[in-house]
């Protein structure tokens, strides 16, 4: 049922501007598979080109090995759920759901069959006959789910669909979407600038940045394990250190920052010489207060200068000698009625859970 | 009284001072279609009869003079002006919604240019259209000797379709454009992703939304058609539309049938209105009751079941009601009381006209001069141009020729 989608340098031109450029990328067969990237970083030209709307400038898309190229959107075996769902609005929910077999000329009983078994997919049995005004958000997203299930696609492309929901149901519908997925085991690819969303529900992901692949792999890979700067600070938080290296050893480098020195993990295909300019990497939730018996690689002097309260977490803003900002996270349990703004004190933290990459620039700036 | 009560008591005679504008000379003539006299005219008024509705009547001087019924150029112009309006129906719909489907496709800098030109027809006079059309084709139809081109060349409701086409399409294009404008092109290319050929998305997608536009636009297509006359004066050649028939009638002198058309044709509008928006009124209806038990039923809350009262609502219009019944019962009295209708009223005024007539038809005789006194007479001076003449006074109570 599912097929692998291969991107071969693929690139994208509109006149002189390179909306994707040199993309490559293999999607397994049954994967949830996201393009995580920024509003504008070609992500949503990618997916375009895999459905046929955009044919590439350069490269090729495969689907199933099969070269796509001259092959419209109406002729692969891909189904796109859009941004604003594009439901019909003239047409009942089963006429959505049943359009694409309408068009193949299926039979008016056959066509209603599978309509009532996609309803019951998607949990909205017996409401065929609304109108899609009549649904909710949350209904309605389903509704273009199971519109484009209905012809069996191999792949299912997902443009960001959930962005215009609310904050709750955009989190149950991760889920749903999840074990849709798991259910109908075709291969999902799904674009999205939201990183929580990505990392809850792929299997690998993709972070995109100007029309470049940056990265590719495993969501703990791709969080833990960043290749670039962009991808180090665009997947969750990060604590930007820049220095210059002093010092190496084993996969271990040194890097000499105007607020000391410390220690912080080379990615292996990122190997630094000394004298290189660099930044290390430590997320907000790898800064710990130290305790009695706690014994860190690294230890920074900070001066705490505001503090926000979300809920799970603490996060604190402080300033380093050098005027460089630095964030850090608490779990709530822990007690910090002793740290006040204006207060200076010692954070520590491994340089097991630091990366050291060269210079780049960074997701925020 | 508070600024507010003078300033709708002002605003309220500015609308009645406006629609009386508006609407008085077609109330007046409206009235003038169901008196008897020669002249559509209220005063003076001589008999209550459909005459001009029917048959019209016999002069007498024997003259015929038609009615609405009886006026066979009048049919023939109703005729052909419909197979002209269903021919510019059928023709400027698909131009014009093609035309509108083509803006949504052209890139941004060439969009400007396409629409000015699209929308240029309008902007030319009708008679320029009319002449150019009728100039092009007799050099078409000049080409090919004798044959179907020369004979199409030369048919006035196959020109007057064309020239008519070319300047209703623009309206229709508006009328596509404007609803085109808030289509979601993302439902084309969801429908093509889900399999639909090209012709499939036109039929299944674009034309059912587009079905209200097209409705609209036939609409104002046939109306625009129906009573278009610079255009179509030129270009009908030897034919007649309504509007030539209705033009050339007025040339020659207007008759009461004339109005009795007008008010035929109004009343036909007013029940297709009335009868459009209350179909429309009852689907909106039908619509918000589904809304209502939609939402009754996801909420389980009462406070929205509650049931409201229907009461009887003095309707807004009352005042313009009391006074049109007001003005008719008047004019109904008027007419009953001074026996101003029925066939015996008729009767008599035709006797009292005949009488006069024929009065004066003998005066005119015994004032006619002899040979002897023409020849006689001298030719200047106002003296006997007034002997020619005779009495000036006796021209006064004469009708007309008509």
């Amino acid at each position: 049922m599912s097929a692998d989608v291969e991107l071969s340098d693929v690139s994208v031109t509109f006149g002189s501007f390179y909306a994707a450029k040199n993309v490559n990328v293999k999607v397994n067969g049954g994967e949830f598979f996201s393009f995580l990237g920024p509003s504008g970083c070609g992500k949503t030209t990618l997916l375009r080109a895999i459905s046929g709307f955009q044919e590439p400038s350069e490269g090729k898309v495969l689907i199933d090995n099969k070269d796509m190229s001259g092959i419209g959107p109406n002729k692969r075996p891909t189904a796109l759920i859009f941004q604003n769902l594009a439901l019909f609005p003239l047409m009942s929910v089963s006429e959505n759901i049943a359009f694409s077999l309408e068009v193949r000329g299926v039979s008016k009983e056959e066509r209603k069959k599978r309509a009532d078994e996609l309803l019951e997919l998607i949990a909205l049995e017996g409401q065929g006959d609304k109108k899609v005004h009549q649904l909710s958000g949350g209904q309605k997203q389903r509704v273009a789910i199971a519109r484009a299930l209905a012809v069996e696609p191999k792949v299912l492309l997902l443009d960001e669909p959930l962005s215009a929901l609310d904050l709750k149901l955009r989190q149950r519908m991760r889920t749903e979407l999840r074990e849709i997925q798991k259910r109908v085991n075709i291969t999902f690819i799904y674009i999205t600038h939201d990183q929580g969303e990505a990392l809850t529900m792929s299997d690998r992901i993709a972070v995109m940045n100007e029309g470049e692949l940056e990265q590719i792999g495993k969501c703990d890979e791709v969080y833990n394990n960043p290749l670039t700067p962009f991808v180090a600070t665009f997947v969750g938080e990060n604590n930007p250190l820049y220095g210059k290296v002093t010092g190496i050893e084993g996969d271990k480098a040194k890097i000499e920052t105007a607020d000391g020195q410390y220690l912080a993990t080379m990615n292996e295909s990122k190997k630094l010489n000394i004298g290189d300019e660099s930044i290390a990497f430590v997320r907000p939730e790898s800064l710990f207060i130290p305790r009695d018996g706690d014994n860190f690689d690294n230890k920074i002097d900070v001066n705490i200068e505001s503090f926000e309260f979300e809920g799970n977490l603490k996060n604190f803003y402080a300033s380093l000698k050098s005027g460089a900002k630095i964030k850090f996270s608490v779990p709530n349990a822990i007690d910090t009625s002793s740290i006040t703004s204006g207060s200076s004190i010692v954070l520590g933290f491994e340089s097991s859970k630091s990366v050291i990459l060269p210079k780049a620039s960074l997701a925020i700036d | 009284m508070r600024p507010s009560y003078f300033i709708n008591f002002m605003m309220g005679i500015y609308i009645f001072i406006f629609f009386a504008y508006l609407f008085g000379p077609l109330i007046i003539m409206s009235i003038t279609a169901f008196n008897s006299a020669e002249f559509p005219s209220i005063t003076p008024w001589e008999c209550f009869s459909f005459r001009w509705f029917n048959e019209g009547k016999i002069a007498y001087d024997g003259q015929h003079l038609a009615g609405l019924l009886s006026d066979w150029r009048l049919h023939d112009g109703i005729i052909s002006s419909l197979i002209i309006g269903a021919g510019v129906v059928t023709l400027s719909v698909p131009i014009g919604m093609a035309a509108a489907i083509v803006l949504t496709q052209v890139r941004s800098q060439l969009r400007d240019i396409y629409y000015s030109i699209s929308i240029m027809p309008v902007l030319f006079p009708g008679v320029i259209i009319g002449i150019s059309t009728v100039v092009l084709w007799d050099r078409i139809a000049g080409l090919g000797g004798e044959g179907f081109i020369a004979d199409i060349g030369r048919n006035g409701i196959f020109l007057t379709i064309l020239a008519q086409t070319c300047f209703i399409s623009t309206y229709c294009f508006l009328i596509f454009v404007a609803r085109l404008q808030r289509f979601d092109q993302t439902q084309e290319e969801a429908a093509l992703d889900l399999g639909a050929s090209q012709t499939q998305v036109f039929f299944k997608i674009l034309v059912p939304y587009l079905s209200p536009a097209i409705a609209s636009a036939a609409v104002i297509a046939f109306l625009f058609s129906f009573e278009n006359y610079n255009t179509t004066v030129f270009s009908i050649l030897s034919d007649q539309t309504l509007t030539t028939v209705i033009a050339s009638k007025v040339r020659l002198g207007i008759s009461p049938a004339l109005s009795a058309l007008a008010l035929t044709i109004i009343a036909l509008t007013i029940i297709a209105a009335v009868t459009y928006e209350v179909l429309r009124r009852r689907a909106e209806k039908r619509y918000a009751e589904s809304q209502e038990k939609f939402v009754k039923e996801k909420a389980a809350d009462n406070r929205i079941n509650k049931k409201y009262k229907a009461g009887f609502k003095i309707p807004k219009g009352i005042a313009a009601i009391l006074l049109i019944v007001v003005f008719a019962t008047y004019g109904a009295t008027q007419v009953v009381k001074n026996d101003l209708y029925g066939q015996s009223c008729i009767d008599a005024a035709d006797k009292e006209k005949k009488s006069k007539f024929l009065e004066q038809l003998q005066t005119l005789e015994s004032n006619e001069l002899t040979d002897e006194e023409l020849s006689g007479g001298s030719l200047g001076g106002n003296q006997d141009y007034g002997d020619i003449f005779g009495d000036p006074s006796l021209f006064q109570d004469f009708g007309g020729f008509d």
